[in-house]
């Protein structure tokens, strides 16, 4: 029983990740069409960034309140300039081309970045994996029992974290005026034009805000796996894609949704068989959505015209 | 009197609470040549698509050669004799016309099983055969290793479909272009390749999607004598959207008029020209009354 | 070409290439360098090759081509394992070396066929980015699957696999997997697969089963991975499952995209450039650089070798997405002496 209650906790904690990364997914997807496969990458540099900052802050005033701050401010903001900078300069050239001309794009970035960044020259941080400063040092928040169970503070930070994140963007999304444009742009970006909405403006806002979100995962992320490599945003943002595609991509809740399921699934796989199994759960979760049910849980079907 | 090559019976299709297509009747012999108009968003695209499998109708049946092809992929129906073209050109546009042609006359071989067997197999069980899949796919299979070593019978099958293909764009007027690319030839002609490669694949009922859109009237009075034509020289049905009224006047001997998925009209074309509903659904009735017109139930 | 009698166009391609290669096989036989260069440049053209009747001719973006190679590589070297102290008496060592081979390419390229066709079935039902995510998907699935594998050696992988790909059988492989993407462009499922790509709707209008025709497809590339995977297996020493990531699978798919969707010839000469370039300036710097620098020159090749291809890819898409040969062939330049030329033909 306790076994069940912390694989159930570290799930969550894993599945609020996936979540955030999700979620930037699937707004990309939801105003451009795009699988923006470079995503999880962009949440790698996020991530080296908040490393730099870190480091650069020193050992007390990393893990002050302040410089916590100043670590997700500068890692989502400077993450933020690098998803307008790819949207602007590979993005917006190929919006009018074929869908696979811009998922080929994302692929290149995506390798260009996390093979770039294995790189050791100049500021480059080369292929070993590297120990993330303890921003939030780990302590016990809570205890049950003869240790059955343990749940962590960074756990339930993050948890925090992600969840004021959701609300944040979900009443962005829906109540705002820029929501209403994105949603405008998303349902058919020619008309929006035509309807006076700044399509190209609320796109790159659009990746901004997802290349954020993805920042600030990446930094959770780094917490709870303790180092940072360049290949960490590969197979965190495949997982995400697949958190997307179960929520059915384009939708708020449902990124939410995949990422938790997703988190728990895995948890409980590798918690009772193996770790070498780890990714193919994600995969296989994958394959039967897309095989099954493409809309996933929430999305709709559309049927295409002849 | 013949037997019906393509029939539907109470066809319908809803997409969510949308009713695109309701009680749609339509039956074409031999010989036939109908026509099937509608303002825009009436529902003659979606009859098509539902004739020819596209789309699964919701209730009603539809027979080709009189076997029911509800729920039948729309290369089986192709295959059962019911070609069709599109409205929006769909042509394979980086092919040469030849080979666009060449597509669709696609013939099934029988390198392993003769076709008299899998006839056989597919009328013993009264449903699709499995058996007589599993066979003609089989056949296929023997077919690529057959293109891969370039057997003598292949080769030979090659240069008759090559023939075959030639035929049909001279047919068409198309012979001097069968080296262009089909994305490359104007657009009159790309709507004449559309009904070279539906009649490729050998029907018996030809549907025809608007294929005097974009044409000028040298060209649309062209094609009027060409439709003729076919119907006879291939013994063709022959189905015909049209927005131009004095095409669909002009050639057909049945015209079907729809309006938001209804039929509203049936009947030879100065019948269907006179009809008040057809005038109704065309033009509003406020033209209707502006026109001094007999609207049902007023006064002029 | 064209004037030979129709029963002879079948074979006579691959008796003059057996001939051809034959002959060369005792010159470059005894420069291993160059026969292991020879063999990993093979090796990708097989890959490119097959991975474009897929992705160029049919228009089924699939990224997942690794999967197939490693189903290859380990049934394949498996099998070849299992045969290692068997011999066929009564002739030559060399020759009965080749002959096992060539039995462990056809388990390989079968048993990665019979995969292909039961990930093709399913997924290419779904169209465009999400098939691609599908076959990636499936790709790195059939990865896990094999390092969990007691059989396969687990992480470890198999190694001790008779080092018996020559020259001579890859290049033979390599000629082989050209001709049939060819051959089959040239033909009536050929052309069934073009129209595929260019509208599906209108090729199953025109009685094309394009399900049937697409698994088809997926089914023959896949047999060829499989193939290109046990010619791997039987001159690397070592296979493990990190050999067939999905980074292996964009290589493959940067080559096809490089030289042309569509493109026979495209992808050949993608395949090579893009697999000696590295190989040569690695051997350069390993020359020029000394032993010191120049190792870390060249250990910086290997580095530097997949960013430059995510930049290939990026730059290819913006400035000109169809490849450097578009969907021509480079034979089509030259339709005289090349008798069987698509647009001479017609």
């Amino acid at each position: 029983m306790g076994d069940l209650v912390q694989h159930l906790i570290n799930g969550l904690a894993a599945g609020t990740i996936y979540a955030l990364v999700a979620l930037g997914y699937t707004m990309v997807y939801g105003v451009l069409k795009l699988i923006n496969f470079a995503h999880g990458d962009v949440m790698m540099v996020g991530t080296f960034g908040a490393y730099a900052v870190a480091v650069g802050l020193g050992r007390p005033a990393q893990s002050s309140l302040l410089g916590v701050a100043a670590i997700f401010l500068v890692a989502m903001g400077g993450c933020a300039l690098l998803g307008l900078f790819i949207e602007r300069f590979a993005y917006r050239p190929l919006r009018e081309k074929p869908r696979l001309t811009a998922l080929i794009t994302a692929i290149g970035i995506s390798f260009t970045l996390s093979y770039g960044f294995q790189l050791d020259f100049g500021p480059l941080p080369g292929a070993a994996p590297r120990a993330f400063p303890e921003i939030i040092p780990p302590r016990e928040w809570l205890v049950f029992g003869d240790r059955t169970v343990v749940i962590w503070n960074w756990q339930v930070i993050s948890l925090l974290i992600a969840l004021l994140l959701m609300v944040a963007l979900q009443a962005l999304v829906y109540r705002s005026r820029f929501g209403r444009a994105m949603r405008a742009v998303s349902f058919d970006h020619r008309t929006a034009a035509l309807m006076g909405i700044p399509v190209d403006r609320v796109i790159a806002l659009t990746f901004m805000l997802g290349s954020a979100l993805a920042a600030g995962a990446g930094i959770l992320f780094a917490i709870k796996d303790t180092v940072v490599q360049p290949l960490m945003g590969l197979y965190v943002g495949l997982k995400a894609f697949v958190a997307a595609v179960i929520g059915g991509i384009g939708n708020v809740p449902g990124a939410v949704v995949g990422g938790l399921l997703l988190g728990l699934v895995e948890e409980f796989v590798v918690g009772y068989s193996s770790s070498s199994w780890r990714d193919a759960v994600a995969f296989s979760f994958l394959i039967l959505v897309l095989l099954v049910r493409p809309s996933g849980l929430f999305g709709t079907v559309t049927a295409e015209k002849v | 009197m013949s037997t019906s090559l393509l029939q539907a019976q109470g066809v319908a299709i809803h997409f969510g609470g949308l009713k695109a297509l309701s009680g749609f009747e339509l039956d074409i012999h031999q010989g036939d040549l109908k026509g099937l108009i509608g303002p825009n968003g009436a529902g003659k695209t979606t009859a098509f698509n539902v004739l020819t499998g596209v789309y699964l109708p919701t209730a009603g049946t539809v027979r080709v050669a009189g076997e029911v092809v509800n729920g039948l992929k729309p290369h089986q129906i192709n295959r059962l004799g019911l070609a069709r073209t599109f409205q929006n050109i769909r042509l394979f546009k980086t092919l040469t016309a030849l080979d666009n042609v060449r597509v669709a006359c696609l013939a099934d071989t029988y390198p392993f099983f003769s076709r008299a067997r899998i006839e056989a197999a597919r009328r013993r069980s009264s449903k699709r055969s499995g058996a007589a899949a599993a066979m003609a796919a089989l056949n296929n299979y023997v077919d690529w290793w057959r293109a891969m070593l370039l057997t003598p019978g292949f080769q030979r099958e090659e240069r008759a479909l090559t023939v075959k293909a030639d035929a049909l764009l001279d047919v068409m007027g198309l012979l001097p272009r069968r080296s262009e690319e089909a994305r490359n030839l104007p657009y009159g002609e790309q709507r004449r390749l559309e009904i070279a490669r539906a009649l490729a694949t050998g029907p018996r009922v030809l549907l025809l999607d608007e294929p005097a859109a974009g044409m000028n009237t040298r060209e649309k009075a062209d094609l009027m004598v060409l439709i003729r034509e076919l119907r006879t020289r291939f013994n063709l049905g022959i189905l015909v959207i049209e927005h131009d009224m004095k095409l669909v006047m002009g050639i057909c001997e049945e015209i079907t008029v729809l309006d938001y998925g209804e039929t509203i009209a049936r009947g030879n074309p100065e019948r269907v020209r006179t009809d008040p509903k057809v005038i109704e659904a065309y033009l509003g009735d406020s033209y209707l009354a502006a026109q001094g017109m007999s609207v049902p139930g007023g006064s002029p | 070409m064209a004037s030979l009698p129709a029963p002879l166009r079948g074979v006579f391609p691959v008796l003059l290439a057996l001939l051809l290669l034959g002959a060369l096989q005792v010159v470059v036989g005894q420069l291993p360098f160059f026969v292991y260069l020879s063999s990993v440049v093979g090796v990708n053209v097989i890959l490119a090759v097959s991975l474009n009747i897929v992705n160029g001719m049919t228009g089924q973006f699939s990224i997942g081509h690794a999967g197939f190679m490693a189903v290859g590589a380990y049934v394949g070297g498996k099998l070849a394992l299992e045969m290692k102290d068997l011999a066929i008496s009564g002739i030559p060592h060399g020759v009965s070396d080749q002959l096992q081979l060539l039995a462990s390419l056809a388990v390989g390229g079968a048993a990665a066929g019979v995969a292909g066709f039961l990930v093709g079935l399913p997924s290419l039902r779904l169209r465009g980015d999400y098939l691609a995510i599908v076959t990636l998907g499936f790709g790195e699935m059939i990865r896990v699957i094999v390092s969990n594998l007691e059989v396969f050696g687990r992480a470890l992988g198999l190694s001790g696999i008779p080092q018996t790909s020559s020259f001579m059988m890859i290049w033979m492989c390599v000629f082989v997997v050209v001709l049939v993407a060819r051959r089959i462009q040239d033909s009536a499922h050929g052309r069934s697969l073009l129209a595929i790509r260019e509208d599906e709707v209108a090729a199953e209008a025109m009685g094309v089963d394009t399900t049937a025709y697409k698994v088809r497809a997926f089914v023959i590339s896949s047999f060829f991975a499989g193939v290109a995977g046990a010619l791997f297996a039987h001159f690397v020493p070592i296979i493990n499952p990190g050999s067939f990531t999905f980074v292996k699978s964009i290589e493959v798919v940067t080559m096809v995209v490089a030289g042309g969707l569509g493109s026979i010839s495209g992808s050949i000469v993608a395949a090579v450039v893009l697999t000696l370039l590295p190989e040569v300036l690695r051997s350069l710097f390993l020359q020029v650089g000394g032993l010191e620098g120049g190792a870390a020159l060249a250990q910086k090749v290997d580095q530097i070798r997949m960013p430059v291809y995510g930049i290939l890819l990026v730059i290819l898409m913006l400035s000109r997405p169809q490849g450097v040969f578009g969907s021509r062939e480079l034979w089509d330049a030259f339709p005289r002496w090349w008798g069987r030329g698509r647009r001479a033909e017609e």
